[in-house]
Protein backbone atom coordinates (compact mmCIF):
# COMPACT_ATOMS: atom_id res chain seq x y z
CA UNK A 1 0.00 0.00 0.00
CA UNK A 2 1.77 3.02 -0.91
CA UNK A 3 0.63 6.47 1.01
CA UNK A 4 -0.08 9.98 -1.30
CA UNK A 5 -2.02 12.71 -0.60
CA UNK A 6 -5.28 11.32 -1.49
CA UNK A 7 -4.52 8.71 0.94
CA UNK A 8 -3.57 10.99 3.58
CA UNK A 9 -6.97 12.78 3.01
CA UNK A 10 -9.15 10.06 3.33
CA UNK A 11 -7.30 8.46 6.26
CA UNK A 12 -7.60 11.79 8.28
CA UNK A 13 -11.80 11.96 7.14
CA UNK A 14 -11.77 8.38 8.26
CA UNK A 15 -9.92 6.30 11.10
CA UNK A 16 -9.21 2.86 10.91
CA UNK A 17 -9.25 2.20 14.34
CA UNK A 18 -9.76 -1.77 14.16
CA UNK A 19 -6.61 -4.01 13.64
CA UNK A 20 -5.90 -6.35 11.00
CA UNK A 21 -7.73 -8.78 11.93
CA UNK A 22 -6.41 -10.97 9.05
CA UNK A 23 -4.32 -14.35 9.20
CA UNK A 24 -0.50 -13.18 9.96
CA UNK A 25 0.97 -13.76 6.50
CA UNK A 26 4.56 -12.12 6.79
CA UNK A 27 7.55 -14.13 8.27
CA UNK A 28 10.67 -11.89 9.48
CA UNK A 29 13.94 -14.59 9.88
CA UNK A 30 16.66 -12.74 12.02
CA UNK A 31 19.90 -14.90 12.56
CA UNK A 32 20.93 -14.21 16.48
CA UNK A 33 24.37 -12.13 16.33
CA UNK A 34 24.98 -13.37 13.05
CA UNK A 35 28.73 -12.90 12.43
CA UNK A 36 29.62 -14.41 16.04
CA UNK A 37 27.29 -17.28 15.69
CA UNK A 38 29.06 -17.82 11.73
CA UNK A 39 32.22 -18.06 13.59
CA UNK A 40 31.22 -20.38 16.57
CA UNK A 41 29.61 -22.58 13.73
CA UNK A 42 32.83 -22.66 11.89
CA UNK A 43 35.17 -22.77 14.63
CA UNK A 44 33.36 -25.35 17.10
CA UNK A 45 36.11 -24.51 19.94
CA UNK A 46 34.58 -21.11 20.09
CA UNK A 47 30.77 -22.53 20.82
CA UNK A 48 29.99 -21.30 24.49
CA UNK A 49 32.44 -19.00 24.61
CA UNK A 50 32.28 -15.32 24.91
CA UNK A 51 33.14 -13.88 20.85
CA UNK A 52 33.33 -10.70 19.78
CA UNK A 53 33.76 -10.70 15.78
CA UNK A 54 35.93 -7.27 14.79
CA UNK A 55 37.02 -5.81 11.82
CA UNK A 56 40.85 -5.51 12.72
CA UNK A 57 43.44 -7.44 14.47
CA UNK A 58 44.04 -4.61 17.22
CA UNK A 59 42.60 -4.35 20.90
CA UNK A 60 41.71 -0.43 19.78
CA UNK A 61 39.24 -1.66 17.15
CA UNK A 62 35.47 -1.62 17.75
CA UNK A 63 32.91 -4.60 18.37
CA UNK A 64 30.91 -5.63 15.35
CA UNK A 65 28.99 -8.29 16.89
CA UNK A 66 29.59 -10.27 19.91
CA UNK A 67 28.22 -13.66 20.56
CA UNK A 68 25.19 -14.19 23.23
CA UNK A 69 27.80 -15.53 25.55
CA UNK A 70 29.55 -12.30 25.80
CA UNK A 71 26.33 -10.04 25.37
CA UNK A 72 25.54 -11.61 28.36
CA UNK A 73 28.58 -10.11 30.56
CA UNK A 74 27.82 -6.81 29.40
CA UNK A 75 29.71 -6.86 26.02
CA UNK A 76 28.03 -4.77 23.78
CA UNK A 77 28.23 -3.48 20.15
CA UNK A 78 30.76 -0.43 19.52
CA UNK A 79 32.86 -0.98 22.17
CA UNK A 80 36.91 -1.40 21.40
CA UNK A 81 37.93 -4.71 22.49
CA UNK A 82 39.84 -2.99 25.25
CA UNK A 83 37.07 -1.68 26.79
CA UNK A 84 35.04 -5.62 26.51
CA UNK A 85 38.10 -6.87 27.91
CA UNK A 86 38.07 -4.95 30.89
CA UNK A 87 34.05 -6.34 31.36
CA UNK A 88 34.96 -10.04 29.97
CA UNK A 89 38.72 -11.24 30.29
CA UNK A 90 37.88 -14.62 28.35
CA UNK A 91 36.46 -12.47 25.54
CA UNK A 92 38.13 -13.98 21.85
CA UNK A 93 38.21 -10.94 19.86
CA UNK A 94 37.99 -12.73 15.96
CA UNK A 95 38.70 -11.02 12.72
CA UNK A 96 35.60 -10.70 10.35
CA UNK A 97 35.92 -12.92 7.34
CA UNK A 98 32.87 -11.59 4.88
CA UNK A 99 33.23 -14.44 2.30
CA UNK A 100 31.56 -16.89 4.89
CA UNK A 101 29.16 -14.63 6.06
CA UNK A 102 28.09 -13.76 2.19
CA UNK A 103 27.94 -17.74 1.97
CA UNK A 104 25.67 -18.34 5.24
CA UNK A 105 23.31 -15.39 3.26
CA UNK A 106 23.00 -17.14 -0.26
CA UNK A 107 21.72 -20.74 1.91
CA UNK A 108 19.53 -18.78 4.31
CA UNK A 109 17.96 -16.68 1.46
CA UNK A 110 18.23 -20.52 -0.66
CA UNK A 111 16.36 -22.25 2.23
CA UNK A 112 13.66 -19.00 2.34
CA UNK A 113 12.94 -19.23 -1.28
CA UNK A 114 12.08 -23.08 -1.21
CA UNK A 115 8.41 -21.34 0.22
CA UNK A 116 8.08 -18.21 -1.49
CA UNK A 117 8.96 -16.15 -4.78
CA UNK A 118 8.44 -13.08 -2.65
CA UNK A 119 11.20 -13.41 -0.66
CA UNK A 120 13.02 -9.61 0.47
CA UNK A 121 16.46 -10.27 1.88
CA UNK A 122 16.87 -6.86 4.61
CA UNK A 123 20.25 -6.96 5.36
CA UNK A 124 22.78 -9.86 5.55
CA UNK A 125 21.28 -11.50 8.34
CA UNK A 126 17.04 -11.08 8.10
CA UNK A 127 14.72 -11.21 5.78
CA UNK A 128 11.67 -11.34 4.91
CA UNK A 129 8.89 -13.62 3.44
CA UNK A 130 5.33 -12.68 2.63
CA UNK A 131 2.93 -15.50 2.22
CA UNK A 132 -0.05 -13.19 1.05
CA UNK A 133 1.31 -12.97 -2.14
CA UNK A 134 2.20 -16.49 -2.77
CA UNK A 135 -0.07 -19.81 -2.75
CA UNK A 136 -0.18 -19.92 0.59
CA UNK A 137 -2.31 -17.21 0.62
CA UNK A 138 -5.02 -19.46 2.26
CA UNK A 139 -2.96 -20.95 4.64
CA UNK A 140 -3.74 -20.88 8.75
CA UNK A 141 -1.34 -19.03 11.39
CA UNK A 142 -0.13 -22.77 12.28
CA UNK A 143 0.62 -23.88 9.05
CA UNK A 144 3.15 -20.82 8.89
CA UNK A 145 4.31 -21.71 12.39
CA UNK A 146 4.86 -25.02 11.21
CA UNK A 147 7.07 -23.50 7.95
CA UNK A 148 9.12 -21.26 10.50
CA UNK A 149 10.12 -24.26 12.95
CA UNK A 150 11.11 -26.35 9.50
CA UNK A 151 13.17 -23.56 8.52
CA UNK A 152 14.40 -23.44 12.25
CA UNK A 153 15.10 -26.90 11.72
CA UNK A 154 17.05 -26.73 7.85
CA UNK A 155 18.93 -24.09 9.11
CA UNK A 156 21.15 -26.48 11.30
CA UNK A 157 20.92 -29.25 9.34
CA UNK A 158 21.99 -27.70 6.25
CA UNK A 159 24.45 -25.02 7.45
CA UNK A 160 25.75 -26.17 10.73
CA UNK A 161 23.47 -27.55 13.92
CA UNK A 162 24.91 -24.24 16.06
CA UNK A 163 22.85 -22.02 13.30
CA UNK A 164 19.68 -20.06 15.43
CA UNK A 165 17.76 -17.79 13.99
CA UNK A 166 14.51 -15.85 15.17
CA UNK A 167 11.31 -15.75 13.53
CA UNK A 168 8.57 -13.83 13.94
CA UNK A 169 5.06 -13.90 12.10
CA UNK A 170 2.75 -10.90 11.71
CA UNK A 171 0.37 -9.00 9.39
CA UNK A 172 2.42 -7.03 8.31
CA UNK A 173 6.96 -6.21 7.80
CA UNK A 174 6.71 -4.49 11.09
CA UNK A 175 4.51 -6.34 13.81
CA UNK A 176 6.51 -9.61 11.93
CA UNK A 177 9.81 -8.03 12.77
CA UNK A 178 9.33 -7.16 16.58
CA UNK A 179 7.72 -10.73 17.15
CA UNK A 180 11.26 -12.13 15.92
CA UNK A 181 12.72 -9.72 18.60
CA UNK A 182 10.50 -10.90 21.52
CA UNK A 183 12.15 -14.47 22.90
CA UNK A 184 16.06 -14.32 21.49
CA UNK A 185 18.13 -16.25 20.64
CA UNK A 186 15.66 -18.99 18.70
CA UNK A 187 12.69 -17.65 19.03
CA UNK A 188 9.79 -18.40 17.23
CA UNK A 189 6.44 -15.50 17.99
CA UNK A 190 3.47 -14.67 16.42
CA UNK A 191 1.57 -11.29 16.61
CA UNK A 192 -1.87 -11.13 15.68
CA UNK A 193 -4.63 -9.00 16.57
CA UNK A 194 -5.36 -10.97 19.95
CA UNK A 195 -2.44 -11.10 21.50
CA UNK A 196 -1.16 -7.55 19.87
CA UNK A 197 -2.11 -5.90 22.78
CA UNK A 198 -0.67 -7.90 25.33
CA UNK A 199 2.42 -8.02 23.45
CA UNK A 200 3.29 -4.27 23.43
CA UNK A 201 2.19 -4.48 27.08
CA UNK A 202 5.59 -6.09 27.79
CA UNK A 203 7.88 -3.69 25.20
CA UNK A 204 9.21 -0.45 26.05
CA UNK A 205 9.11 2.06 22.99
CA UNK A 206 12.46 1.81 22.12
CA UNK A 207 11.74 -1.67 21.62
CA UNK A 208 9.49 -0.87 18.64
CA UNK A 209 11.67 -0.90 14.75
CA UNK A 210 12.07 2.87 14.25
CA UNK A 211 11.68 4.24 17.55
CA UNK A 212 15.09 5.40 18.69
CA UNK A 213 15.54 8.38 21.18
CA UNK A 214 14.37 11.16 19.04
CA UNK A 215 11.37 9.36 18.19
CA UNK A 216 10.46 8.77 21.84
CA UNK A 217 11.21 12.10 22.94
CA UNK A 218 8.61 13.39 20.29
CA UNK A 219 5.87 10.74 21.92
CA UNK A 220 6.52 11.22 25.38
CA UNK A 221 6.09 14.96 24.59
CA UNK A 222 2.24 14.53 23.90
CA UNK A 223 1.97 11.98 27.13
CA UNK A 224 2.94 8.69 24.75
CA UNK A 225 4.90 6.77 27.70
CA UNK A 226 4.60 3.03 26.25
CA UNK A 227 3.43 1.09 23.20
CA UNK A 228 0.37 0.31 24.09
CA UNK A 229 -0.46 4.46 24.38
CA UNK A 230 1.38 4.91 21.24
CA UNK A 231 -1.09 1.70 19.87
CA UNK A 232 -4.49 4.21 21.33
CA UNK A 233 -3.63 6.98 20.15
CA UNK A 234 -5.39 8.57 17.85
CA UNK A 235 -4.43 9.13 14.18
CA UNK A 236 -4.55 13.11 14.49
CA UNK A 237 -2.27 13.36 17.46
CA UNK A 238 0.33 11.48 15.35
CA UNK A 239 -0.06 12.75 12.34
CA UNK A 240 -0.77 16.24 13.17
CA UNK A 241 1.23 16.51 16.20
CA UNK A 242 3.99 14.19 16.52
CA UNK A 243 5.16 13.15 13.38
CA UNK A 244 3.40 15.73 11.39
CA UNK A 245 2.43 14.73 8.22
CA UNK A 246 2.17 11.09 6.36
CA UNK A 247 4.46 9.30 8.54
CA UNK A 248 1.87 9.54 11.31
CA UNK A 249 -0.47 8.15 9.41
CA UNK A 250 1.96 5.44 8.65
CA UNK A 251 2.56 4.73 12.04
CA UNK A 252 -1.01 4.78 13.13
CA UNK A 253 -1.70 1.75 10.45
CA UNK A 254 1.60 -0.28 10.71
CA UNK A 255 0.82 -0.53 14.63
CA UNK A 256 -2.48 -2.34 13.78
CA UNK A 257 -0.94 -4.31 11.19
CA UNK A 258 -1.73 -3.01 8.06
CA UNK A 259 1.19 -3.04 5.76
CA UNK A 260 2.72 0.40 5.23
CA UNK A 261 6.82 -1.22 4.56
CA UNK A 262 6.30 -3.04 1.41
CA UNK A 263 8.49 -1.12 -0.44
CA UNK A 264 11.28 -1.20 -2.95
CA UNK A 265 13.80 1.76 -3.25
CA UNK A 266 16.31 1.90 -6.56
CA UNK A 267 19.99 1.98 -5.12
CA UNK A 268 20.71 5.79 -4.81
CA UNK A 269 23.98 5.97 -3.65
CA UNK A 270 26.86 3.69 -3.53
CA UNK A 271 29.54 4.25 -1.52
CA UNK A 272 32.26 2.86 1.27
CA UNK A 273 34.44 4.61 3.83
CA UNK A 274 38.17 3.31 5.48
CA UNK A 275 38.84 4.12 8.95
CA UNK A 276 42.92 4.83 8.22
CA UNK A 277 45.55 2.92 10.45
CA UNK A 278 47.68 4.80 11.68
CA UNK A 279 47.76 8.60 13.21
CA UNK A 280 48.42 11.43 10.76
CA UNK A 281 49.12 9.12 7.78
CA UNK A 282 50.55 11.60 5.20
CA UNK A 283 48.76 13.33 2.40
CA UNK A 284 49.87 11.09 -0.29
CA UNK A 285 49.02 7.90 0.88
CA UNK A 286 45.69 8.90 2.51
CA UNK A 287 44.73 9.93 -1.83
CA UNK A 288 46.05 6.50 -2.21
CA UNK A 289 43.48 4.70 0.44
CA UNK A 290 41.31 7.25 -1.60
CA UNK A 291 41.72 5.85 -4.92
CA UNK A 292 41.57 2.17 -3.56
CA UNK A 293 37.91 3.36 -2.25
CA UNK A 294 36.91 5.33 -5.75
CA UNK A 295 37.58 2.08 -7.75
CA UNK A 296 35.56 -0.43 -5.36
CA UNK A 297 32.86 2.25 -5.40
CA UNK A 298 33.36 2.24 -9.08
CA UNK A 299 33.14 -1.13 -9.27
CA UNK A 300 29.84 -0.96 -7.42
CA UNK A 301 28.25 0.88 -9.57
CA UNK A 302 28.64 -0.54 -12.72
CA UNK A 303 28.42 -3.61 -11.43
CA UNK A 304 24.97 -2.52 -11.10
CA UNK A 305 24.71 -1.44 -14.85
CA UNK A 306 24.40 2.14 -13.58
CA UNK A 307 26.20 5.38 -14.09
CA UNK A 308 26.81 8.28 -11.41
CA UNK A 309 25.92 12.24 -11.75
CA UNK A 310 27.61 13.42 -8.31
CA UNK A 311 30.65 12.55 -5.91
CA UNK A 312 30.60 13.08 -2.23
CA UNK A 313 33.31 12.94 0.05
CA UNK A 314 33.51 12.71 3.53
CA UNK A 315 36.11 12.61 6.43
CA UNK A 316 36.69 12.46 10.12
CA UNK A 317 39.65 15.09 11.50
CA UNK A 318 41.28 14.77 14.89
CA UNK A 319 41.11 18.65 15.06
CA UNK A 320 37.88 19.68 13.15
CA UNK A 321 35.79 16.43 13.81
CA UNK A 322 33.41 15.73 10.92
CA UNK A 323 33.47 17.11 6.96
CA UNK A 324 31.96 16.20 3.99
CA UNK A 325 32.58 18.15 0.48
CA UNK A 326 30.16 16.87 -2.74
CA UNK A 327 29.52 17.73 -6.39
CA UNK A 328 27.14 16.54 -8.93
CA UNK A 329 28.01 17.24 -12.64
CA UNK A 330 26.60 18.10 -15.78
CA UNK A 331 27.24 14.59 -17.54
CA UNK A 332 27.37 11.44 -15.94
CA UNK A 333 30.48 9.51 -15.82
CA UNK A 334 31.11 5.65 -14.00
CA UNK A 335 35.26 4.93 -14.86
CA UNK A 336 36.96 5.05 -11.63
CA UNK A 337 39.58 7.57 -12.89
CA UNK A 338 36.42 9.91 -13.72
CA UNK A 339 35.14 9.25 -9.66
CA UNK A 340 39.09 9.18 -8.27
CA UNK A 341 39.07 12.69 -10.21
CA UNK A 342 36.52 14.46 -8.84
CA UNK A 343 36.94 12.85 -5.47
CA UNK A 344 40.85 14.13 -5.39
CA UNK A 345 39.37 17.76 -6.02
CA UNK A 346 36.84 17.60 -3.31
CA UNK A 347 39.69 16.39 -0.95
CA UNK A 348 41.71 19.36 -1.20
CA UNK A 349 39.72 21.18 1.72
CA UNK A 350 40.05 18.10 3.64
CA UNK A 351 41.30 19.30 7.32
CA UNK A 352 44.00 17.21 7.92
CA UNK A 353 45.50 14.95 10.04
CA UNK A 354 42.35 12.55 9.26
CA UNK A 355 41.48 9.85 11.08
CA UNK A 356 38.45 8.08 8.75
CA UNK A 357 37.89 8.79 5.06
CA UNK A 358 34.75 8.30 2.88
CA UNK A 359 33.78 8.45 -0.84
CA UNK A 360 30.34 7.56 -1.85
CA UNK A 361 28.43 8.28 -5.86
CA UNK A 362 24.94 9.58 -6.20
CA UNK A 363 22.32 10.78 -8.80
CA UNK A 364 22.39 6.79 -10.06
CA UNK A 365 20.82 6.16 -13.09
CA UNK A 366 20.61 3.76 -15.97
CA UNK A 367 22.81 5.28 -18.72
CA UNK A 368 21.27 7.01 -21.59
CA UNK A 369 23.29 6.02 -25.04
CA UNK A 370 20.91 7.75 -27.03
CA UNK A 371 22.36 11.05 -25.87
CA UNK A 372 24.49 12.01 -28.18
CA UNK A 373 27.17 13.76 -26.82
CA UNK A 374 30.04 15.99 -28.36
CA UNK A 375 33.07 13.86 -27.52
CA UNK A 376 31.47 10.01 -27.59
CA UNK A 377 34.48 9.16 -29.19
CA UNK A 378 36.48 9.77 -26.51
CA UNK A 379 33.43 8.09 -24.26
CA UNK A 380 33.45 4.92 -25.95
CA UNK A 381 37.23 4.37 -25.83
CA UNK A 382 36.54 5.30 -21.97
CA UNK A 383 33.62 2.48 -21.77
CA UNK A 384 35.19 0.07 -23.63
CA UNK A 385 38.30 -0.03 -21.56
CA UNK A 386 36.40 0.01 -18.32
CA UNK A 387 34.42 -2.95 -19.36
CA UNK A 388 37.38 -4.59 -20.11
CA UNK A 389 39.13 -4.08 -16.98
CA UNK A 390 36.02 -4.90 -15.30
CA UNK A 391 35.97 -8.64 -17.53
CA UNK A 392 39.60 -9.57 -16.58
CA UNK A 393 38.71 -8.76 -12.93
CA UNK A 394 35.39 -11.20 -12.86
CA UNK A 395 37.47 -13.72 -14.58
CA UNK A 396 40.86 -13.82 -12.95
CA UNK A 397 39.91 -12.33 -9.54
CA UNK A 398 38.93 -8.90 -7.74
CA UNK A 399 41.97 -6.20 -8.47
CA UNK A 400 43.99 -8.09 -10.86
CA UNK A 401 44.21 -5.01 -13.15
CA UNK A 402 44.04 -1.91 -11.18
CA UNK A 403 45.44 1.32 -11.07
CA UNK A 404 49.35 1.39 -10.13
CA UNK A 405 48.39 4.25 -7.96
CA UNK A 406 46.55 1.90 -5.46
CA UNK A 407 49.34 -1.27 -5.77
CA UNK A 408 50.25 -0.72 -2.31
CA UNK A 409 46.42 0.11 -0.37
CA UNK A 410 45.70 -3.98 0.36
CA UNK A 411 44.71 -2.79 3.68
CA UNK A 412 42.10 -1.05 2.26
CA UNK A 413 40.24 -4.82 1.88
CA UNK A 414 36.29 -4.85 2.03
CA UNK A 415 34.97 -6.22 5.76
CA UNK A 416 31.74 -6.39 6.95
CA UNK A 417 28.83 -5.46 4.45
CA UNK A 418 26.56 -4.08 5.93
CA UNK A 419 23.39 -2.32 4.86
CA UNK A 420 22.32 -3.05 0.76
CA UNK A 421 23.25 -6.76 0.26
CA UNK A 422 22.31 -5.78 -3.57
CA UNK A 423 26.27 -5.60 -4.46
CA UNK A 424 26.26 -9.41 -3.55
CA UNK B 1 43.34 -10.82 19.76
CA UNK B 2 42.65 -14.78 19.45
CA UNK B 3 45.72 -17.47 19.36
CA UNK B 4 45.88 -17.74 15.79
CA UNK B 5 48.30 -18.97 13.55
CA UNK B 6 48.13 -18.20 9.68
CA UNK B 7 50.12 -20.39 7.51
CA UNK B 8 50.27 -21.91 3.29
CA UNK B 9 51.16 -25.30 3.78
CA UNK B 10 50.39 -28.14 1.76
CA UNK B 11 48.97 -31.24 3.35
CA UNK B 12 48.08 -34.41 2.31
CA UNK B 13 44.34 -35.40 2.85
CA UNK B 14 42.00 -38.16 3.54
CA UNK B 15 38.74 -37.16 2.06
CA UNK B 16 35.84 -38.51 0.81
CA UNK B 17 33.63 -37.73 -1.76
CA UNK B 18 29.78 -38.71 -1.84
CA UNK B 19 26.58 -37.39 -2.37
CA UNK B 20 24.14 -34.92 -0.51
CA UNK B 21 24.49 -31.85 1.14
CA UNK B 22 28.26 -31.99 1.87
CA UNK B 23 29.85 -34.38 -1.35
CA UNK B 24 33.30 -33.81 0.25
CA UNK B 25 34.75 -35.02 3.81
CA UNK B 26 37.63 -34.47 4.86
CA UNK B 27 38.61 -37.17 7.06
CA UNK B 28 42.32 -36.83 8.13
CA UNK B 29 45.50 -34.86 7.53
CA UNK B 30 49.38 -35.27 7.15
CA UNK B 31 51.16 -31.89 8.36
CA UNK B 32 54.81 -31.23 6.60
CA UNK B 33 56.28 -32.33 10.36
CA UNK B 34 54.65 -35.55 9.82
CA UNK B 35 52.45 -34.69 12.03
CA UNK B 36 48.67 -36.62 11.74
CA UNK B 37 45.60 -34.56 12.71
CA UNK B 38 42.21 -36.40 13.08
CA UNK B 39 39.17 -34.34 12.15
CA UNK B 40 36.40 -34.78 14.47
CA UNK B 41 34.17 -32.00 12.94
CA UNK B 42 33.27 -29.92 10.37
CA UNK B 43 31.84 -26.97 11.19
CA UNK B 44 31.48 -24.76 8.16
CA UNK B 45 32.41 -25.31 4.26
CA UNK B 46 31.90 -22.38 2.27
CA UNK B 47 33.41 -21.88 -1.75
CA UNK B 48 35.63 -18.78 -2.40
CA UNK B 49 35.80 -17.67 -6.17
CA UNK B 50 39.36 -16.34 -7.23
CA UNK B 51 38.58 -15.29 -10.54
CA UNK B 52 37.55 -18.50 -12.58
CA UNK B 53 38.43 -20.85 -9.63
CA UNK B 54 36.91 -22.32 -6.62
CA UNK B 55 38.01 -22.58 -3.27
CA UNK B 56 36.40 -24.67 -1.31
CA UNK B 57 37.16 -23.45 2.56
CA UNK B 58 37.00 -26.32 5.40
CA UNK B 59 36.97 -24.83 8.78
CA UNK B 60 36.93 -27.83 10.68
CA UNK B 61 38.32 -29.18 14.83
CA UNK B 62 40.17 -32.04 15.89
CA UNK B 63 38.74 -31.55 19.13
CA UNK B 64 42.30 -29.65 20.37
CA UNK B 65 42.28 -27.04 18.31
CA UNK B 66 40.54 -25.62 14.61
CA UNK B 67 41.39 -25.67 11.47
CA UNK B 68 41.18 -24.01 7.97
CA UNK B 69 41.90 -25.88 5.06
CA UNK B 70 41.38 -25.07 1.50
CA UNK B 71 40.79 -27.09 -1.25
CA UNK B 72 41.81 -25.85 -5.00
CA UNK B 73 39.47 -27.43 -6.91
CA UNK B 74 41.04 -26.78 -10.50
CA UNK B 75 44.75 -27.73 -9.19
CA UNK B 76 43.22 -30.38 -6.44
CA UNK B 77 45.35 -29.21 -3.64
CA UNK B 78 44.65 -29.23 0.24
CA UNK B 79 46.49 -26.41 1.93
CA UNK B 80 46.20 -25.63 5.43
CA UNK B 81 45.78 -21.85 6.13
CA UNK B 82 44.98 -21.53 9.58
CA UNK B 83 45.55 -22.78 12.96
CA UNK B 84 43.53 -21.52 16.03
CA UNK B 85 41.46 -22.32 19.53
CA UNK B 86 43.71 -24.38 20.90
CA UNK B 87 42.60 -26.32 24.16
CA UNK B 88 45.46 -26.04 26.27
Amino acid sequence: MSFNVECYRQCMNLEHKNYNQAVPHVMHIDLNSCFATVEQQARPLLRGRPVAVVNRRSEHTMIVTASYEAKARGVGLGMTLKEAKKLCPDLVGVESDPSKYRYVYKQLMRIMSDYSSHVRMKSIDEGVIDFSEACLRGASEQDLVGIGYEIKSRLRNEIGCWMRCNVGIGANRFLAKTAAGLHKPDGLDVINSKNLLTTFEKLELEDLTGIARRNRHRLEAVGIKTPVDFLQADLRTLSQVVFKGVPGVQWHHRLRGWEVDKLDFPIRTAGRQYVLEAYAVPENLVLERLHHLCESVGRKVRGQGLVARGVGVHARSYKQGYWHNKRMMAAPFFSDAAIYSLAKELFKTAPYPLKEIGIHCYGLSAPNDRQLVLFGDELAKISSATRAVDEINQRYGDRTVHSAHTIKTDMVKQKVPFGSTRYF
Amino acid sequence: MNDELFLNERVQMIASFGSGLNPCLPHKFRRANGREIEITEIGLRHPSVQGKRTIHIFDVTSGEADYRLEFDSERLTWHLTQEGDHVF
